[in-house]
């Protein structure tokens, strides 16, 4: 850092001058005066006064969070601000991590309202018909170019220059994008790429791409469970013969064992590389799947898990992952003699069981036709639910933040509030789990992305001060020489 | 169609014989107010027209003795209308992919009634494009007062229109086109390379050698050619073409942008003027590279709102240079058209960049404002002649000139 050596010289001439003036912090300030060029470029952000809570269970109140270029620089109390910070004022507010939507609708990415929709009440140009192609699909999911599921990605490493196709959609000014951000969702999972919601820009969208592999596991296709189970077989054996390979000598070593057969996907799992993900419900599969994550040592993700409760233990020693809609209502079977259904403890008896859990709703689009509450922008309060069933709060917290993060592979970037991470933060007027809580600000990378005063979505709820007037419309100030010009003599 | 004929409202101040005679070589115009759109609006205007070319324009100016005067001081002129973006009397629709070098004007059929039509509502100049998504092609700027291909066409290489959307696909065709240019260059290189070759081996071989006894020596080195998608995109790298893409939203700009980042050259923006439009987002970075934008004079809502708003007058307030095109691709619309860009000024619009949206902008576009777009020293007499303001609806078109002759307009009015 060039502040530090510009620093550096000039504090050995206060120390000797006067050893007792030797104190970091002014040094730091003069530096700014006398050093031209070293904030170059540098985006200081803080967001001062609020309580922090930073999603690994501490709770720092009436703190600061300093930004530094999009990357959390400090949290603490009394920090120094360097000249040009700009600054939020979060008195009485609360910080949370930025929300991690797991499956969410590609209508955050990508949705903006279709410009074209509506009738042409004129002839339409040539091109213009060629707007409206594709209208019929709008309300439908988009869905982008299929991965492969066989690629491989190495996305931990690969984080800098990182593209998928997203990139090349992504639609910064997305009106569904920006009401994500107005309920605290700053990364979104679309078809298996994590998405770092950013408005207004679109470089560096994409944070993984890959990171879950899909695999059947159910108890009416038998055949299906014997053949994934002889895959992970294979695959485990080809990596030991691998391995035993590699061990020997050269020239005692006969060929490479063949990788002919093994399934890429179960490999990619077996080596670590991505992670299995099944949908499934019932205790039986989820049993089964249990045990196939252990013979093989792979942690599995579980989308569902609606009889998770019952079979807790067993996948709390599979080191599972769980991706719950605490709302979930499914009827026990009276004529079983076990327990089974849904339970609205389900979260609670997973985590407490030592799995991960993540909350997602019971609608991951983002739906203003019926659904309200249950859609994605219900994300926070479906975590709430989970509370209700006897989950821990910050488990719930972490169910939307850091659990759905290591999922993707991206919680060495997002999840939680701490330094060196994405300045990822929402700012809310109360508890972010509390069904009356709203979302003030929301900032991405250092970036105040949604100030509810602004939008025209929650500005008239309790807005913040009474002589605030929203106008969405607003044309920019009427020139008013222009206006009186046109009248013509 | 266009007659060498002067119409004549008032019997008065005439210094030449009854309508229905062509307009002499050198004659002088006088009016009431002439807007220049270059250099504002000039009242009393006095406009030397020599051989279709206007001679000198000004204020009162002194008319020699001789010349003859046509006298029209109840009336306004303006330059005549330039629409830069149309398909008229060109049908279907086009392919998709990539086909710079196709153009537009081997589709001009230009009997066609239509064409004159137009320039009696005004627009004397109409810019044609190739239709299709994709790069299409070529677009080709006529004067629509004329009958036949030749008296037509002002220019066959107007702008290269290529349609673009936020996705890979048209990220890939973008740098597949470019790409071209960058292979041809290196053809081009391989060729001199093995032609340099060819050289040192001919005189190593042939130094001692009688002159006559000598092979053939190899001839001056000829650079391949470029192909049809190399040859355009390297007009356009060159600044000979300048390109116009269609998009639809801000997002698509700001992808456009992200390929476009370290290649120079000129390009314009196609934006259909819809409802949810949300080009405002950007309309401070279109403006400070002062881009044209191409659009309707249309007010458009904001998403999920009833809400207008003005972004034509966003865009030009921001420093973009405005270009508006008529609402729809029809007689009718050409012949609203001033209406509705009255609409836009109602609304906020700069006057001033409305008429030069409709003039010198669309001319500027097509490549053609050497020629015409504004009233200036050495451009075309192309007049259009107003009882009162051209944006105020009530106010009549009275007659046409083009290139320093009235058209003959019974049937319009």
């Amino acid at each position: 850092m060039k502040t530090l050596d510009m620093t550096r010289p000039l504090s050995f001439l206060f120390a000797g001058l006067a050893a007792a003036t030797l104190a970091v912090a002014p040094g730091l300030a003069f530096d700014d005066h006398e050093g031209g060029d070293e904030d170059d470029g540098d985006a200081y952000y803080a967001i001062v006064g609020g309580d922090i809570y930073t999603g690994t269970g501490e709770v720092l109140r009436g703190a600061t969070l300093l930004s530094k270029n999009g990357k959390i620089h400090e949290i603490g109390y009394e920090l120094y601000l360097p000249e040009g910070t700009e600054t939020l004022d979060a008195t009485g507010l609360r910080l949370y991590p930025g929300m991690v939507a797991l499956s969410a609708t590609s209508n955050l990415s990508q949705g903006n309202f279709a410009p074209g929709l509506e009738f042409h009440d004129f002839t339409p140009h040539e091109d213009d018909h060629s707007i409206c192609g594709d209208c019929g699909k709008f309300y439908e999911e988009i869905v982008p170019a299929a991965v492969d599921p066989g690629e491989v990605s190495t996305t931990h490493l690969a984080v800098e220059g990182f593209r998928t196709d997203f990139d090349d959609s992504f639609d910064p000014f997305g009106g569904y994008m920006v009401m994500a951000l107005a309920n605290g969702i700053t990364t979104a999972e679309q078809s298996n790429v994590a998405i770092k919601l950013k408005r207004g820009e679109i470089e560096g969208v994409s944070l993984s791409e890959s990171q879950l592999t899909s695999f059947q596991w159910s108890g009416s296709n038998p055949s299906g469970k014997t053949d994934l189970r002889q895959k992970f077989r294979d695959g485990y054996q080809y990596l030991r013969d691998m391995r035993l390979w590699e061990e020997l000598d050269k020239d005692v070593r006969g060929d490479e064992p063949s990788k002919r057969g093994i399934d890429s996907r179960v490999l990619s799992v077996l080596e670590g590389k991505t992670l299995a993900r099944f949908s499934s419900n019932e205790q039986g599969d989820l049993l089964g799947i249990a045990r196939l994550a252990q013979q093989y040592g792979f942690r599995p993700v579980i989308q569902g898990a609606v009889e998770g409760w019952v079979v807790a233990d067993e996948l709390g020693r599979a080191g599972a992952y769980a991706i719950v809609n605490p709302r979930v209502r499914r009827d026990p079977n009276e004529r079983l003699a076990h327990p089974n259904g849904s339970s609205i403890e389900n979260a609670a008896l997973l985590s407490a069981a030592g799995v991960q859990v993540a909350i997602v709703p019971s609608n991951t689009r983002i739906d203003l036709g019926g659904s309200a509450g249950r859609d994605l922008l219900g994300l926070a309060l479906e975590a709430g639910f989970a509370i209700r069933g006897g989950l821990a709060e910050h488990r719930a917290l972490q169910g939307i933040t850091t659990v759905p993060a290591r999922m993707l592979g991206i919680d060495h970037r997002v999840g939680t509030l701490e330094v060196g991470k994405d300045a990822d933060v929402v700012v809310a007027d109360g508890d972010l789990l509390h069904y009356q809580t709203l979302v003030q600000y929301t900032v991405v990378e250092g970036k105040v992305v949604y100030d509810k005063a602004e939008e025209i979505f929650y500005a008239h709820i309790r807005p913040r001060t009474t002589e605030e007037v929203v106008d969405p419309g607003e044309q920019a100030p009427a020139d008013e020489e222009s206006v009186e010009e046109s009248v013509e003599d | 169609m266009k007659m060498r004929k002067l119409l004549f409202g008032m019997a008065g101040a005439l210094a030449l014989a009854s309508p229905g005679l062509a307009t002499p070589d050198l004659f002088a115009l006088k009016v009431r107010n002439a807007e220049s759109v270059s250099q504002g609006t000039i009242e009393h205007a006095v406009i030397l027209i020599e051989d279709g070319k206007i001679l000198t324009i000004g204020q009162d100016l002194e008319i020699e003795r001789g010349i003859p005067v046509v006298d029209r001081t109840d009336l306004v002129v303006t330059p005549g209308f330039v629409d830069c973006y149309s398909r008229m009397g060109m049908s279907g629709s086009g392919p998709s992919g990539t086909f710079p070098w196709l153009k537009a004007t081997t589709e001009l059929s230009p009997r066609q009634g239509v064409y004159n039509e137009l320039a009696e509502v005004g627009v004397t100049t109409l810019g044609l494009y190739t239709p299709g998504s994709g790069i299409s092609g070529q677009a080709v700027a006529i004067d629509t007062s004329g009958s036949s291909a030749d008296e037509m066409v002002l220019s066959d290489s107007a702008y290269l229109k290529a349609v673009v959307r936020s996705n890979s696909s048209s990220r890939r065709m973008l740098e597949g086109a470019f790409e071209k240019v960058d292979k041809h260059h290196e053809a081009v290189e391989k060729a001199r390379e093995k032609w340099e070759k060819d050289q040192e081996k001919w005189e190593k071989d042939n130094k001692k050698k009688d002159k006559d006894e000598r092979d053939p020596e190899p001839g001056p080195f000829e650079a391949p050619e470029p192909d049809g998608v190399a040859g355009t995109m390297m007009k356009v790298l060159d600044g000979e073409l300048s390109m116009m893409f269609g998009i639809r939203k801000a997002a698509d700009y700001l992808h456009l942008q992200s390929f476009i980042e370290g290649r120079e050259f000129e390009f314009s923006l196609r934006v259909p003027a819809v409802n949810d439009l949300d080009l405002w987002e950007v309309t401070d970075q279109i403006g400070e590279l002062g881009l044209r934008v191409i659009m309707e004079p249309r007010l458009t809502t904001r998403a999920w709102t009833m809400r207008e708003r003005n972004i034509p007058a966003e865009l030009a307030r921001a420093g973009a240079e405005l270009v508006l095109i008529p609402n729809g691709d029809s007689l009718g619309s050409a012949k609203r058209w001033r209406h509705d860009v009255g609409h836009l000024i109602k609304n906020g619009l700069d006057r001033d960049a409305a008429l030069r949206a409709m003039t010198l902008g669309p001319a500027i576009e097509l490549g053609v404002d050497e020629r015409l777009g504004s009233l200036d020293v050495g451009k075309d007499a192309n007049l259009l002649f107003f009882d009162g303001d051209p944006f105020q609806p009530t106010t009549n078109l009275v007659s046409v000139m083009v290139g320093g002759d009235f058209l003959d307009m019974e049937d319009v009015r």
